[in-house]
């Protein structure tokens, strides 16, 4: 097993709804201390479905308990004056701040690079926004619907000749967190060779413009703008999924080569499909695709999907399951792979949820541990680490400054 | 001469024929490390994947190609012939990162395993990329990027909302048409191979990081995990979406996200539709009641999109405050006031002359900024350049290599 390689760091935790919470539980998870400074005029997620059981609660939401594990809740009132100054306190002895508000409202709040930078000079600050801190759309608020559709990240994922479709799972804000954990790593790196801190700013629309290299090339080369295909591939044929026994049951299957196209044709049972001059080459395939794939279909219908990935497996064909989220969490490949992890929450239990993709030396790196109840650390956070003393905290309690 | 950045000083070996590989050892570059990219004599698959300059074949001027080696030096050596294999181990051993995307049998096969490699390197972090990883019950099946999308659960998942399918028996679950996998394990293994970093200042040894395209396509989906951990996992056509609008629908050149799911968003929305009588029905009063009978209310709102241009709608209502935006084309993306005026793209040019823009970086670092340090490598363009300054081969011993080669 493999030190945690952030023992030691702090985190102030500014993150709002999906994306920066989710960066910051994985430098939790790598082994920084995160504190989540919560405001709770302000909730997002922790009051937005899906709750356990479908009972609401502000413990109780899966939307917040899945992406602030292993981190400490403080509770602020940020539009107090002395919140603001309990939140400079925190920051003064933290060594990142990551904040994703609308641009220009850490500033407002004085909790801005400039407004921090004299109280910790070294401190890594990132900023993350829909369009980003610059730009003639830095202030318009952007979803992830929005981002997808600004991105042209849409215009590329839909079926031929239809509209242009939205990535499920909130896919900006988390493709988002990848970058800016990595952005985060190199900056730590930086620092501890140099004691240099700095600021990081991230847009979520260009984080999904990396995607589009090939329709970017195209459409300044000439002007051609990219079409959608559906799950088709520009020379994989076939390269689809496939409905399969029972309902909303599909595989998905890519065949990249003659030979594996033989294996296919072969397991498929099929005479003559290998050598049909329709499909006898990719080149065929491709123009002939519309006549094939329903005949692929017309095999995997009478099968489960697991059959149909076992048989092409063993037969050196390309596939796999159409997995749904439960399916995910369930797969044995996974939950024996140690992807799936299962922290206890006091308040809802054991409650599957993914890790880090990778394992390090055969073990899951940073396993998650609970995410926080509501303002659970407050003490901790307010008493221990900024050595207030007991009856400044009552009175600041009393006073709703911290709640 | 390379600029600083947070990576400078390190270096990195990178074998390979998967996007995620590729893009994984390229990111390490834009943060300044000494990337050395080791191609078979036939050169990298992306080689012949195009788009073109011209339309016209050139395995030096593949689009994709170009995107993800930049930032790299080209060696080319036949790893499985022994000379040139002791010139990659020899590489490797010099290294602070070897990155290896390849299905799991061809990365056994090839003997790319750390335990192999470590005794002549304790410090090398392996970087490894597979489709279903290196270990548990299938971690031998073969896999793309549509087979990790789909087995991942993003295929699923998509549409995602507010978008839905029409007949979740029919439609098929859908993936875009890009490397998505390929790039998310691509950063995702960016992210380890750093953390790696950081692990060996502390503990003194590298390690081997297996990573699985699955797993980092499963990995940003938090918010469908929930949904399934803590409730029930959520059907391709929900009944309802919480509140509504929060829609895209068609408009006179295209398609227009309108987002109006505050109630004084909703007032000053239909304020803009010159106040239609419908507004004031029942079933429109609140923005729960609009999620019930949004197949009443789509149609309507159509009508008023459909008189309109979606940059005519945005701007009437962001006068309003209302989050209304037109959905872009790649190419409205590309040429928007805001993309240009943040400079994200990056200019090339082709040996023919032609102009043309690739993606740039999209975190920026204040002091140790992403940079295009060197475009990508032309085949084989660094091998003696490499073998001499890394290794110090002399000019007889790249030559005899290359004999074997040919």
């Amino acid at each position: 097993m493999s030190t945690l390689p952030l023992k030691g760091i702090r985190i102030a935790d500014f993150g709002q709804i999906i994306a920066v919470p989710y960066t910051a539980q994985m430098l939790a998870w790598l082994g920084a201390e995160v504190v989540l400074i919560e405001t709770e005029q302000r909730l997002t997620t922790r009051i937005w479905p899906p709750f356990a059981e479908a009972e609401p609660g502000v413990n109780r939401s899966g939307g917040f308990n899945l992406v602030n594990t292993s981190k400490m809740s403080c509770t602020l009132d940020l539009k107090d004056p002395e919140g603001v100054d309990l939140a400079k306190q925190i920051i003064a002895v933290s060594d990142v701040v990551m904040e994703n508000y609308s641009s220009g409202t850490m500033d407002r709040m004085g909790l801005g690079y400039d407004d921090v930078r004299p109280l910790r000079p070294d401190v890594v600050y990132l900023s993350l926004g829909a369009f980003g801190r610059t730009g003639p759309m830095k202030d318009l608020v952007g979803f992830h619907s929005v981002i997808n559709l600004f991105s042209g990240l849409a215009s590329v994922t839909g079926h031929k000749g239809s509209h242009p479709r939205i990535m499920g799972g909130l896919f900006p804000d988390a493709f988002s967190g990848c970058y800016c954990i990595l952005a985060m790593l190199e900056a730590l790196y930086h620092r501890a060779n140099t004691g240099e801190g700095q600021h990081i700013e991230v847009a979520m629309t260009e984080v999904l413009a990396t995607l589009l290299p090939e329709a970017v090339m195209e459409y300044t080369l000439d002007g051609t703008e990219p079409e959608r295909v559906g799950n088709r591939h520009q020379y994989k044929v076939p390269h689809n999924v496939f409905r399969c026994q029972g309902q909303e049951k599909w595989v998905a299957i890519s065949v990249e080569s003659d030979a594996q196209f033989q294996a296919l044709a072969q397991v498929a049972g099929i005479p003559g499909w290998a050598d049909d001059h329709r499909f006898a080459n990719a080149e065929a395939r491709l123009k002939h695709q519309d006549e094939l794939e329903p005949l692929i279909q017309e095999w995997t219908m009478g099968l489960q999907v697991e059959d149909v990935v076992q048989i092409l497996q063993l037969s050196g064909v390309p596939a796999g399951p159409v997995l749904d989220s439960a399916q995910v969490l369930a797969d044995p490949h996974m939950i024996n792979r140690g992807f799936v992890q299962s922290p206890n929450h006091r308040e809802v239990g054991q409650r599957p949820m993914g890790a880090f993709s990778w394992n390090v030396d055969g073990d899951r790196p940073g396993v998650p541990m609970t995410a926080p109840l509501l303002g659970e650390h407050n003490r901790k956070v307010v008493q221990e680490l900024l050595q207030v003393p007991d009856d400044e905290f009552e009175r600041l309690l009393a006073n709703g400054v911290i709640s | 001469m390379l600029s600083e950045g947070a990576l400078t000083g390190l270096k990195v070996v990178e074998f390979t024929d998967q996007v995620a590989g590729s893009f994984c050892a390229r990111l390490l570059g834009d943060a300044g490390a000494d990337v050395v990219k080791v191609e078979p004599l036939n050169g990298d698959r992306y080689r012949r994947n195009g788009p073109y300059p011209g339309g016209v074949p050139d395995p030096e001027w593949s689009g994709l190609f170009l995107y993800l080696n930049s930032n790299k030096r080209g060696v080319t050596l036949d790893i499985e012939s022994s000379k040139n294999r002791s010139a990659f181990l020899d590489l490797t051993s010099e290294a602070d990162f070897l990155v290896v995307g390849q299905e799991s049998g061809e990365v056994e096969r090839l003997g790319l395993r750390r335990e192999l490699l470590a005794a002549a390197n304790p410090e090398l972090i392996v970087t490894s990329i597979t489709p279903f990883g290196l270990i548990g019950p299938n971690s031998s099946y073969l896999g793309d990027e549509l087979i990790a999308i789909s087995a991942g659960g993003m295929a699923y998942a998509t549409p995602g909302i507010p978008d839905k399918v029409g007949d979740p028996y029919l439609e098929p679950p859908l993936r875009s048409n890009t490397h998505m996998a390929g790039y998310l394990a691509g950063v995702q293994g960016a992210v380890a191979s750093v953390a790696a970093l950081l692990s060996r200042t502390i503990q003194g040894t590298g390690c081997e990081i297996d990573l699985s395209m699955q797993e980092a396509v499963a990995a940003v989906m938090p918010y469908e995990l929930a949904h399934a951990s803590y409730d029930e996992a959520k059907p391709r056509k929900p009944e309802v979406f919480g509140v509504m609008p929060n829609a895209y629908l068609p408009c006179q050149d295209g398609y227009v996200v309108v987002m109006a799911v505050m109630e004084a968003h909703w007032r000053n929305l239909m304020a803009l539709a010159d106040n239609p009588d419908w507004a004031e029905l029942e079933v429109f009063s609140s923005g729960v009641e609009r999620a019930r009978n949004w197949d009443a209310l789509e149609p309507l709102l159509l009508e008023w999109t459909m008189a309109h241009t979606g940059a005519e709608i945005a701007q009437l209502a962001q006068d309003k405050g209302i989050p209304c935006f037109p959905a872009y084309t790649v190419g409205q993306m590309v040429d928007s006031a805001h993309v240009t005026e943040r400079n994200f793209m990056i200019d090339m040019e082709a040996t023919g002359g032609q102009r043309f823009k690739l993606p740039g970086y999209p975190v920026r670092l204040e002091k140790t900024p992403w940079g295009s340090f060197r475009p990508a490598p032309k085949l084989g363009e660094h091998t003696a350049e490499v073998l001499d300054e890394w290794l110090g081969y002399s000019p007889e011993q790249i030559l005899a290599l290359r004999a074997v080669s040919a």
